[in-house]
């Protein structure tokens, strides 16, 4: 079923459609809500509206979440989640509420950047009730119980997610890199009733010894798109050995024991989760985790598939990368635009690179 | 901290001025005279900074922080984005830049930044010499773009940064935000003490926010000024002598600054001068300055009877001052600091805007849409159709940096400014 076809019909069965920007939101609280968030990165559009609103110099996410409103293409949605992410997507969750009117309710959810201190999770677990109480005005009453029940379900999806990532950071996941993404991009919109089965077929179906053979190599950036990559690096023989997508790894929950309070519960995993530019994560703190995910990987190398003008990615990049090089992992950047696909140049690095890391 | 050169330096630098006069410009009004002693403070600060290194602790502070809270420690406070100012001005933008670009950092980024990083690698500056920070201290409330900028010089230098983390308004702030900005101080006075060597204190602290609050309502009291027509002053040179406020707030020579600033434009207006000869148009800026075409431009619309009276940006030090009360120094500071224009909601920005357009009495508004600033830039687009529909201002919007010119396109530039300056002569 298309991504469409299953938002119509989760509608048609009583459920709510928020339409969720990038990237870091307490999505427990909105399935426990009975709302179904349909997250958006990099719809397939063509740009014509948002340019009148948005300079050349803004990142494609921003203009094509943007597009997909401006284009009617939001209609069914209940209303917007706007996480703070970055000063773009800030600017435009402002735009939308204000400027424009959006007819929709806009719900806003700014999560506490790094370093870390006492301050910094009282704020985020009073942070998560304000939204609870936002939310319950359209939605109506969240029950604390069912709100546990969703964390355990959140918990559980993880563990599916970790358990793919970790048979393919193995070589034993009998797929491609871009039926990989596939499936785990689906989270981005299934609910979780639907998501843990689909996660568990796929998994008992394609374990098995499919990518063993293949060079390993990681991921980094936003998210992979354009999706060309993907392929080039399967008809490379390249495996994708994990990522530190923002879509990916960066938001894999870490559970949480405790569920007496689930509000303390989404704390202790927010903060227990891996570093990330969008949080203002240190330098040191994001390369010891690509250091973990090489070691643990084997990895020969890192792509940074990064978003053309994404600014909390592209100043970590330099650093990142002198990191790796003190360690002999060798890197390679792409400076890339959604949806556009690959330029001749950019297929002809990637080449270059796997031939290097060989 | 002994003055050791800056008298001789102020010397110097007369002598060669007093030999080099600049020829007088018929479409401006005479020069401020204040502009003497605004260079003798600048000198001063980045002369002394040369030498403060082991006498004072030093912090690198990002424009918008609440710097009250370092001057209790009595750090020497250096501001990369007014140095970023500077070097724009002096055109060493795309030379700094480059330095940061050679080790991999993106054209794309925030210009002050890879200034600022250029300067850490080659040590690059007009300046003579910056000294090393022992402390970096960060507040998002103007973009986040200085928390990526501040945690990379964190790493380099291997220096410690505290945050201020200040929550976007997107709509009315919070008792939540407070709490969470109120606890943020609290954290940090254990860490400031042990970086500075020093204690906090309560008295002192109340001081310096008198201070600090004083010196930016006397620049508010500047900046109105501008209300009277002609305007004694321009925004061009607003630009230049908020320099104080950025750097040097809660500080007594800001303070001592802006009164004698604000003495000589209130002589100005009883008398009827104006900064440019023959004021036919008031405009409106928003944006921060491109630093590079300051003079070029200010003769530019001076030319035309075109004068400059508002800014958005140079107003930024003091709307929200009046918050400030050292009766209640944290839970004021917070408000002051978290309700900024670049940390408000986009409601807040137009509503400011308009005001701003009636006090002043504006005919025309220049938009700066800056390829480094998201924070100032995203919706500028939007600001303009709304003031266009809502009071039938006519605007015109530039695209530009503020100090790289690489990108700079002076003639696609100077033929959308002649065709505004035609719309208004209209
Ligand atoms: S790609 Fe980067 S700049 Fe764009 S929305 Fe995501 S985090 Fe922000
Ligand atoms: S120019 Fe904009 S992005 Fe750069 S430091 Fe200033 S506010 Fe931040």
């Amino acid at each position: 079923m298309t991504r469409k076809g299953y938002l119509v019909k989760q509608k048609e069965m009583g459920r709510h459609l928020l339409g969720v920007f990038p990237a870091q939101y307490p999505k427990e609280i909105l399935w426990a809500m009975n709302i179904v968030p349909a997250e958006i990165w990099d719809p397939p559009l063509e740009m014509t509206l948002a340019n009148a609103h948005l300079q050349p110099t803004i990142c494609s996410v921003v203009k094509l979440g943007l597009e997909l409103i401006l284009q009617g293409k939001c209609d069914i949605l209940d209303g917007f989640l706007f996480p703070h992410t970055c000063d773009s997507i800030q600017n435009l969750a402002s735009v939308i509420n204000d400027y424009m009117k959006a007819e929709k309710p806009c719900y806003f959810f700014y999560h506490p950047k790094a370093p870390y201190d006492t301050a910094s999770r009282d704020f985020y677990h009073n942070h998560l009730k304000e939204l609870v109480s936002s939310l319950e005005k359209q939605f109506g009453p969240l029950d604390p119980d069912t709100l546990k029940q969703r964390i355990h379900q959140s918990q559980k999806v993880s563990a599916l997610l970790t358990g793919l990532y970790d048979l393919r950071a193995e070589g034993e996941l009998n797929i491609t890199n871009e039926e990989f993404y596939r499936v785990v991009r689906h989270g981005e919109y299934l609910f979780p009733d639907d998501f843990i089965p689909e996660l568990e077929v796929f998994l008992s179906r394609n374990k098995g010894q499919g990518m063993k053979g293949q060079a390993p190599v990681l991921l980094s950036g936003v998210l992979p798109n354009p999706p060309e990559i993907l392929t080039l690096l399967d008809d490379l023989g390249v495996r994708v050995a994990h990522d530190d997508f923002l879509i990916g790894s960066r938001r894999l929950l870490v559970p949480a024991n405790n569920l007496d309070d689930p509000f303390e519960n989404l704390t202790e995993s927010y903060f227990a989760m891996p570093p990330c530019s969008t949080k203002g994560s240190s330098i040191g703190e994001r390369a010891e985790y690509l250091f973990r995910l090489v070691d643990a990987t084997g990895a020969k190398g890192v792509i940074f598939n990064v978003v053309k003008f994404c600014e909390p990615e592209w100043f970590d990049i330099p650093n990142l990368k002198e990191e790796l090089k003190k360690r002999g992992i060798s890197t390679l950047s792409l400076d890339t635009d959604l949806n556009q696909g690959l330029s001749g140049q950019m297929v002809t690095r990637v080449e270059a690179f796997v031939e290097m890391i060989g | 901290m002994k003055d050791l050169g800056a008298p001789a330096l102020f010397r110097l630098q007369h002598m060669q001025k007093k030999r080099r006069p600049r020829k007088p410009n018929l479409h401006l009004g005479p020069p401020l005279k204040c502009a003497d002693r605004l260079r003798e403070i600048m000198t001063r600060h980045y002369y002394l900074s040369r030498f403060v290194k082991g006498a004072k602790p030093v912090a690198w502070v990002t424009s918008g922080a609440p710097v009250e809270l370092l001057r209790v420690f009595d750090f020497y406070t250096v501001y990369p984005e007014n140095h970023g100012a500077l070097c724009g001005a002096q055109k060493l933008g795309p030379e700094i830049c480059a330095k940061a670009e050679d080790r991999g950092y993106h054209p794309d980024l925030c210009s002050y930044a890879r200034i600022d990083i250029g300067h850490a690698f080659s040590g690059k500056t007009p300046a003579g010499r910056l000294p090393r920070p022992d402390l970096l201290f960060c507040c998002n409330n103007i973009c986040q773009t200085v928390l990526y900028w501040y945690k990379e010089l964190s790493h380099y230098w291997d220096v410690p940064l505290i945050v201020f983390d200040t929550p976007f308004n997107f709509k009315d702030i919070q008792e939540s935000d407070i709490r969470y900005m109120v606890s943020q101080f609290e954290e940090m006075i254990p860490r400031l003490e042990k970086i500075s060597g020093r204690k906090f204190s309560d008295k002192r602290f109340e001081k310096i926010i008198g201070l600090g609050s004083e010196a930016s309502l006397t620049w508010g009291k500047v900046l109105a000024t501008m209300k009277h027509s002609p305007a004694p002053m321009t925004i061009f040179d607003a630009f230049v002598h908020m320099a104080p406020v950025v750097s040097l707030r809660g500080l007594p020579v800001s303070l001592d600054y802006y009164r004698i600033l604000l003495e000589e434009l209130e002589d100005r207006v009883e008398n009827g001068i104006g900064a440019i000869a023959n004021e036919k148009k008031r405009l409106m800026w928003d944006n921060i300055a491109v630093w590079f075409k300051l003079r070029d431009w200010s003769l530019l619309f001076a030319e035309r009877g075109f004068n400059f009276v508002a800014a958005t940006y140079t107003n930024a030090w003091a709307e929200t001052i009046h918050y400030l009360d050292p009766e209640s120094p944290f839970e004021s500071m917070a408000r002051a600091y978290s309700l900024v224009i670049l940390n408000n909601n986009m409601d807040h920005r137009l509503k400011l805007m308009e005001g701003m357009i009636r006090d002043y009495r504006i005919d025309g508004l220049v938009i700066l849409s800056l390829r480094s600033c998201k924070p100032y830039s995203v919706g500028q687009y939007d600001i303009r159709r709304l003031l266009g529909e809502r009071l039938g201002v006519k605007t015109l919007v530039i695209e530009a940096d503020m100090t790289d010119f690489r990108t700079f396109s002076e003639e696609q530039i100077r033929t959308r400014l002649e065709a505004f300056f035609e719309q208004l002569e209209e």
